[in-house]
């Protein structure tokens, strides 16, 4: 049904965007937690520097990402030591794509832990529980619902992130070129069009796909929770 | 015995507290907003103290002197809040096991089966927290408390949001858990008669402050403090036993005193407590006639205390009876300490309150 071709773009896509999920979630998590539940000086600044990927143009943080990550950048001497590669490489789309999910996931994930309630997590420290244990049985377990949602967002951003990969890491088939860029890249070629309509369904589907197995899982967290 | 020497800077008010409980089950009385919920938080490690000292028998849980400040899961104290709090992701069962599972053998003290036979919770194990009724939630948030062998149970109002058929049926277990299991308990209420089913030793709050400590009796003799007592209706307790049973209403004894309680169906010797708000009972100077009410108890006069535009005469029919009246009854009856008075109350003017083991 898929040409090679199209399998591999699917494929790095998909990779592209659960590895940018793995690497975005547990950062919005810990991040939601500390904005969700602790009182600290400069905390609506932090709040405002982490939606700043959603409000910035894809490019401007492609470009930052550049200056900071890219072999001349500020960290880049940094990379080399640790034999890190990120400019060129698959590695370097999903850091763009998770960061520019991180602050839709992290929406979605502190409201969700918002919502529990903080004498739930007490009762669990006077039965013993300590704050890691309270946090993994009591707060994610009560907020899971929330985080499908979170990781739902996160991928389907990361599924269609275009503008601060291209920018951060360019278009290079089997290393960054995501189903985005390809469709692109189809419709800078001549007789294109058909391709990139293929690839268009094939992205139509993941979606829908994705977006069901969330709500699915979401559900099954909720109903654990209120069905019964 | 708990040590509480605390100090906090409140919205409203400083709480500072300064006690030492002595008796097995402490009652907290005082308005809404006394400071008293605060004051179990400040216990349990949930909220730390400005400055202070807590030590249960002999073991410091809290001193900013020594620099200990141990957290809530290191305290063993068991906490039953108001809302019980019952996790609702997890079953009843996994709700009872969260805090025993938590515990070395060597430190647990009770038997799961124990606690859900002395609770009768065993029929609701396998049920989520959503689909029980109040008392049963509740019943299951003090197993859980109960199953983590805590030193000392924290209670914060927990039969408030219970009908009075609830309470007068969940009161016998807390009972139990004082008699049989013997864990002290501290015990935030403002009900007068809830406390006096439980307890005689209550610790009165007001805006964050000690206004008084000790027996029931002797507090409620402070003239601050009765206004306090009456704010929320003062209802007397009178322990009884059932002599025998009748068409609508039993015969019980209360001391050397016979009583006509409301039919409640249980054999005699049964002994319970029956309630009767300070409102509800009148006064007379002779033994009245032709009158329906049925109990006419004859007592003497021991108190007359002025509480606002109202009087609360206390009674000693072999046990102390708070009666509320009008100045002018007071000075029309010349009501004084030393009279004989007969004090009538209405049998449906009972209220049927839990067993006493």
């Amino acid at each position: 049904m898929l040409s090679p071709q199209e399998w591999d773009v699917l494929g790095l896509s998909l990779r592209v965007a659960l590895a940018s999920v793995g690497l975005s979630l547990p950062a919005a998590i810990a991040m939601g937690w500390l904005l969700a539940r602790r009182e600290f000086r400069g905390k609506l600044l932090l709040d405002g520097l982490c939606h700043l990927p959603l409000v910035l143009p894809p490019v401007v943080t492609g470009y930052v990402l550049l200056l900071a990550f890219g072999r001349r950048g500020w960290f880049g001497p940094v990379l080399d030591a640790l034999g890190v590669t990120l400019a060129f490489d698959w590695k370097g789309a999903v850091l763009a794509s998770a960061v520019v999910a991180f602050p839709l996931a992290l929406r979605a994930v502190r409201l969700a832990i918002e919502e529990v309630d903080p004498r739930l997590e007490g009762v669990a420290r006077t039965l013993g529980a300590g704050p890691w244990r309270v946090f993994f049985t009591v707060t994610l377990r009560l907020a899971a619902p929330g985080l499908w949602v979170g990781a739902l967002l996160a991928f389907a951003r990361s599924l269609g992130e275009f503008g601060a990969t291209i920018t951060f890491v360019a278009n290079i088939a089997g290393q960054t070129r995501t189903i985005p860029a390809a469709i692109y890249t189809f419709l800078n070629q001549p007789g294109g069009e058909d391709a990139a309509l293929r690839l268009v369904w094939i992205s139509v589907a993941v979606s829908l796909a994705a977006l069901l197995g969330s709500e699915w899982a979401a559900r099954r967290a909720r109903g654990r929770q209120e069905m019964r | 015995m708990l040590t509480l020497c605390l100090r906090r800077r409140l919205s409203h008010f400083d709480l500072n507290i300064n006690v030492v409980c002595r008796e097995p089950v402490t009652a907290i009385y005082g308005p809404s907003g006394a400071g008293k919920t605060t004051l179990l938080n400040l216990v349990s490690g949930l909220t730390r103290p400005d400055s202070g000292h807590v030590e249960l028998d002999g073991d410091v849980l809290y001193s900013t002197a020594e620099g200990t400040d141990r957290p809530p899961e290191a305290r063993r104290l068991g906490f039953v809040f108001q809302d019980d709090l019952l996790f609702p992701h997890l079953s009843v069962e996994a709700n009872l096991r969260y805090g025993y599972q938590r515990l070395t053998p060597a430190e647990r003290r009770f038997d799961p089966g124990q606690i859900v036979e002395l609770l009768e919770i065993g029929p609701l194990l396998g049920r989520w927290p959503q689909h029980l009724s109040g008392g049963e939630r509740q019943r299951v948030a003090l197993g859980r408390a109960l199953l983590s062998s805590p030193r000392m149970l924290l209670m914060d109002e927990p039969l408030a949001s219970l009908d009075q058929g609830l309470k007068s049926r969940i009161i016998p277990y807390l009972r139990h858990v004082r008699s049989d299991l013997g864990i002290p308990i501290l015990y935030v209420s403002h009900s007068v008669a809830e406390i006096l089913e439980l307890t005689r030793q209550v610790l009165v709050l007001r805006e964050g402050e000690v206004l008084a400590h000790g027996d029931f009796f002797d507090v409620a003799r402070d003239p601050e403090v009765l206004p306090l007592l009456d704010e929320y209706g003062l209802e007397n307790v009178l322990p009884v036993e059932i002599v025998g049973g009748g068409e609508g209403a039993c015969t019980a004894r209360c001391g050397e005193q016979i009583l006509r309680i409301p039919a409640c169906h249980r054999p005699a010797g049964t002994r319970l407590f029956v309630g009767v708000r300070a409102d509800d009972v009148i006064l007379a100077r002779q033994s009245p006639e032709g009158l329906s009410v049925r109990n006419t108890l004859r007592g003497t006069v021991t108190e007359v205390a002025a509480v606002g535009a109202t009087r609360l005469v206390t009674v000693d029919i072999g046990h102390r009876l708070v009666v509320k009246v009008t100045p002018e009854a007071v000075a029309e009856l010349g009501l004084a300490p030393g009279l004989q008075v007969w004090c009538l109350i209405k049998t449906h003017s009972l209220r049927l309150g839990p067993e006493i083991d």
